[in-house]
């Protein structure tokens, strides 16, 4: 144990609120949980050095204004979580028919009983930072889709980490049958605290989610978070990861699929420079017969930044016909980057179709040779050719609003790592 | 109150009499005098004692690992006798007769001489059959072109500089669990020396190396091929090899010097325990090989015995210009269990390597496929294609891919694919139509599905193995 671990056991015992019981679950399970070292697969390309020494200190709501950088012209619902609560105030919002947002904080007894049944009914149990943002969440959103309904705007949830003190950010959706909905849930900060953020999904049948997740922090800041899906029959989730390096910055994606015929398609991007780390663990599980999946994963590694990519995919016994491609691509831009990438297959039926591939190489000297004859420069072709890798991604995004501001963001950071 | 006295005196007893007398197997259990004794048994000098124990130490402080794709009772490494001589003639079976039918009927599917029958079958024959004969003119032969083969324990005594200077310098006494534990108590296992220049002969296999017999559940192999020499080494065969012992761990050391050329070859067949997963070998091997300037390695492995599989024969391409290779067919079947692949490690300026890995899982076994390939800071213009291929014949096996990449060099290009398919109802339905029996269309699938790897053996073992395949699939189907 660390001394980090003993403070957040600590501190989480002094909470006493209506969340108490459940974190008592969670306590329990941290009070054995063994550090993890170089030893334990799911840590072991990345160092958790940063935060074993620390102490814990938990943000505090400041008076300054806190806003999200504003994506181009999209109009969302806005949720901002600073100060480890959340600044908005969700009784004022105006809330299109079929929506329901409710602040952990401000529960009704009745809304306090849906929370704690879906609290941790998604993410597994054994993340140990998702233990953390159990023992020590003290606000949280849970909403819900009612059923049928299509929720137009999309639903942003922005966390900016504080200066000041760590955070803990809890989401719990439920897209009910047959309802639509996007959700954008992103991240910023550059200060040393850490901050987590879990969220679970739940997709009731013929459910539809459209969801982005930017984990945009930088330098200093320490980010770990997860988003975790339960996906019924015939429902249907679209997800767009995007990665910045920081000094830790670690994502955890997982999809479970309990119903058959079910979809998901998972896109994710990171682009590192400096000394910066990502690292992308996702987890798709074939519980049942007849669902697809579809992954993309494609980073961009420079200067001495590290690029940590685990993708799993499960498939149980008995889920034939099951389809599940993952592919995983990375450019090395410098003799000091580092990327470890590790697809997984563990496959129970036999009548499936599943393949994975990974690759890590610089690009293609051809296609920067008909660039040069063009009268290209080569910076500017390197820069077209490497961008163009991620971009491909970029173009699948369904919300133009969205992918036209990612566009210029992921571009004007590559432009800086490429001049660096 | 008498009765219990006499029971603890002849219990001193037993304990004393053991002691007492010589006995050609050593009583259960490890510590440093069973090293002691073994080193003493073959009459080591004292810095391979020395070697010995300082393995046994660390071994003593290591943990055996867990993060493999299997599971079996943990081994009681107090409960192996870690020294026993040859079976006498008097414990075998005098004849063919005695020996299990079901054995003899995979011997005679697979072709197999009734002499080398017998000796497989471990039955006490006289020295005097024709394979004696055929080794001593290999041995003649292998002598002119000053080829060194022999086993491990007559090389520590004859060549003492080579063995000194090259074991342990690829897979160091203390790499991991089961290579400490080798390193302490081998007992044998073959030592190869190809001197510069030279190529060898003939295929070397341990099959025709002169005491065979014996080589025990911890043999340690050390092929060095000097400068510009180039060797093919086969190692095991295909019928399967009776063997009272549960836990081998071998330890496989190979040294390509500039320009060397090693081939290995492994048909591995040992007992994989009955239908419920009882008994069988448990298989923990550590085979790795380090290649300098321009020389290369290639692996090459056919794996159809064993309960459980924990083996990842592996490359360090440590000099500029070298190449790995490493090509494998797994099949289990059964309540088999194989965790199995390679590491291909890039240090030197434009080394390559290959990885084609073909798994094949029947009945109610698991199959995984566990490699690393790592690309070196200065590993510039190295490149890696690695292919997994799993097949799964039936609902109840399981087929795995664990690959590990990492890469630090922005100029090394590293590839990996896997696929995971079945043999499709289209092929059955078109083998057939084509008048083929089931079983037969099967076992031509999967041949072709293997077909890759096999074309990477020498040619009579290759034919033995698309055979071994097709009996190790028989009653999967259907």
């Amino acid at each position: 144990m660390s001394q980090w671990l003993s403070e957040v056991i600590a501190t989480a015992q002094t909470h006493q609120d209506w969340l108490a019981p459940h974190r008592q679950a969670a306590l329990a399970e941290l009070e054995k949980v063994r550090w993890p070292l170089r030893k334990v697969e799911d840590w072991r390309f990345t160092p958790l050095i940063p935060v074993e020494k620390r102490s814990v200190s938990l943000a505090k709501p400041e008076n300054t204004e806190f806003s999200a950088p504003k994506i181009g012209e999209l109009s969302a619902i806005e949720l901002v979580f600073s100060g480890n609560e959340l600044l908005t105030d969700v009784c004022a919002l105006s809330l299109p028919e079929g929506l329901e947002i409710v602040r952990f904080s401000s529960a009704t007894a009745e809304q306090q009983q849906v929370i704690e049944s879906l609290l941790s009914d998604v993410k597994p149990a054994k993340h140990l930072f998702g233990q953390v943002n159990d023992a020590l969440l003290a606000d949280g959103l849970y909403i819900k889709v009612a059923a049928g309904k299509t929720i137009d705007t999309p639903i942003r949830i922005s966390q900016l980490a504080s200066n000041e003190g760590d955070q803990h950010l809890r989401v719990l959706m439920q897209v009910e049958a047959g309802a639509r909905a996007t959700v954008l849930e992103d991240g910023y900060g550059d200060a040393s605290s850490v901050n987590t953020a879990f969220s679970e999904y739940v997709l009731h049948s013929e459910a539809h989610l459209e969801h982005y997740r930017f984990a945009m922090f930088t330098q200093q800041a320490m980010h770990v978070g997860g988003c975790h899906f339960k996906v019924a029959e015939k429902a249907q989730l679209s997800s767009t990861l995007i990665g910045y390096g920081s000094q830790l910055s670690r994502l955890d994606v997982d999809v479970i699929y309990t119903g058959e015929f079910a979809n998901a398609n998972i896109n994710a991007i990171y682009l590192l420079a400096e000394g910066e780390l990502f690292d992308l663990h996702t987890t798709i599980e074939h519980a049942v017969p007849n669902c697809t999946t579809e992954e993309n994963a494609r980073g961009i590694v420079g200067d001495r930044a590290k690029a940590v990519f685990n993708g799993r995919i499960h498939i149980h016994r008995d889920a034939q016909k099951t389809l599940a491609e993952l592919n995983n691509r990375n450019l090395l831009l410098s003799r000091r980057a580092v990327i470890n990438t590790k697809p997984e297959l563990e496959i129970y039926a036999d009548d499936v179709k599943c393949a994975h591939g990974a690759t890590v190489a610089e690009i293609d000297d051809t296609a920067l040779y008909y660039l040069l004859t063009r009268g290209i420069s080569r910076s500017q072709a390197l820069i077209m050719l490497n961008f163009g890798f991620i971009r491909e991604l970029i173009n699948q995004i369904p919300n133009e609003d969205i992918a036209g501001w990612l566009l210029t963001q992921l571009h004007d950071r590559f432009v800086g790592m490429e001049v660096k | 109150m008498s009765e219990q006295i006499e029971q603890a005196l002849s219990k001193q007893y037993e304990a004393g009499f053991y002691s007492e007398i010589e006995s050609d197997t050593f009583e259960n259990g490890l510590d440093e005098s069973i090293i002691r004794r073994i080193s003493a048994m073959k009459n080591e000098p004292e810095w391979m004692l020395e070697w010995r124990l300082k393995a046994y130490h660390s071994w003593l402080e290591m943990e055996e690992p867990d993060w493999a794709h299997v599971v079996y009772p943990k081994v009681d490494y107090q409960a192996i006798s870690y020294y026993s001589s040859p079976k006498s003639m008097k414990d075998k079976p005098k004849s063919l007769d005695e020996v299990d039918p079901e054995l003899l009927d995979v011997y005679n599917k697979l072709g197999i001489p009734l002499h080398e029958q017998e000796m497989l079958a471990g039955v006490a024959v006289d020295a005097v059959f024709d394979s004696v004969s055929v080794v001593t003119t290999f041995r003649e032969k292998l002598h002119e072109a000053g080829v060194i083969f022999c086993p491990i324990s007559e090389a520590i005594q004859k060549y003492p500089e080579l063995v000194k200077k090259y074991i342990g310098s690829v897979v160091p006494r203390t790499d991991n669990y089961f290579a400490a534990l080798n390193s302490a108590v081998f007992t044998d296992g073959s030592f190869v020396y190809i001197p510069k220049g030279v190529r060898c002969p003939m295929e070397l296999s341990t099959y025709f190396r002169i005491n065979e017999q014996n080589t025990g559940q911890f043999e340690r192999t050390l092929i060095v091929a000097d400068e510009g020499s180039h060797v093919s080494y086969l190692e095991g065969c295909t019928a399967p090899q009776r063997d009272e012992n549960q836990l081998h761990a071998a330890v496989v050391e190979l040294v390509a010097l500039d320009k060397a050329n090693i081939k290995y070859s492994t048909v591995q067949n040992w007992y994989p325990g009955d239908e419920n997963g009882k008994g069988g070998i448990y298989n923990f091997v550590t085979k790795r090989g380090i290649c300098h300037d321009d020389a290369k390695i290639s692996w090459t492995q056919v794996e159809t015995g064993s309960a459980v599989t924990w083996k990842y024969p592996s490359c360090v391409l440590k000099g500029d210009n070298s190449v790995g290779e490493f090509y494998s067919v797994a099949l289990t079947r059964g309540r088999q269990q194989a965790d199995t692949g390679t590491k291909m490690i890039h240090l030197g300026k434009n080394t390559r390597s290959t990885i084609i890995s073909k798994g094949i899982s029947a009945g109610k076994s698991n199959n995984a496929y566990r490699g690393l390939v790592q690309m070196g800071p200065k590993s510039d213009g190295a490149r890696n294609f690695t292919q997994c291929d799993s097949l799964l014949i039936g609902d109840q096996c399981g087929a795995h891919t664990f690959p590990y990449i990492e890469s630090r060099n922005p100029s090394a290009i590293v590839e990996h694919e896997a696929t995971t398919s079945k043999v499709s109802d289209e092929q059955l339905f078109l083998a057939q139509q084509r008048g083929l029996d089931a079983e037969k269309a099967v076992s031509m699938i999967v041949n072709g599905f293997c077909k890759e790897v096999f074309k990477e053996l020498p040619m009579e073992f290759a034919v033995e193995a698309g055979k071994l395949l097709e009996i190790s699939l028989e009653g999967s189907v259907g």
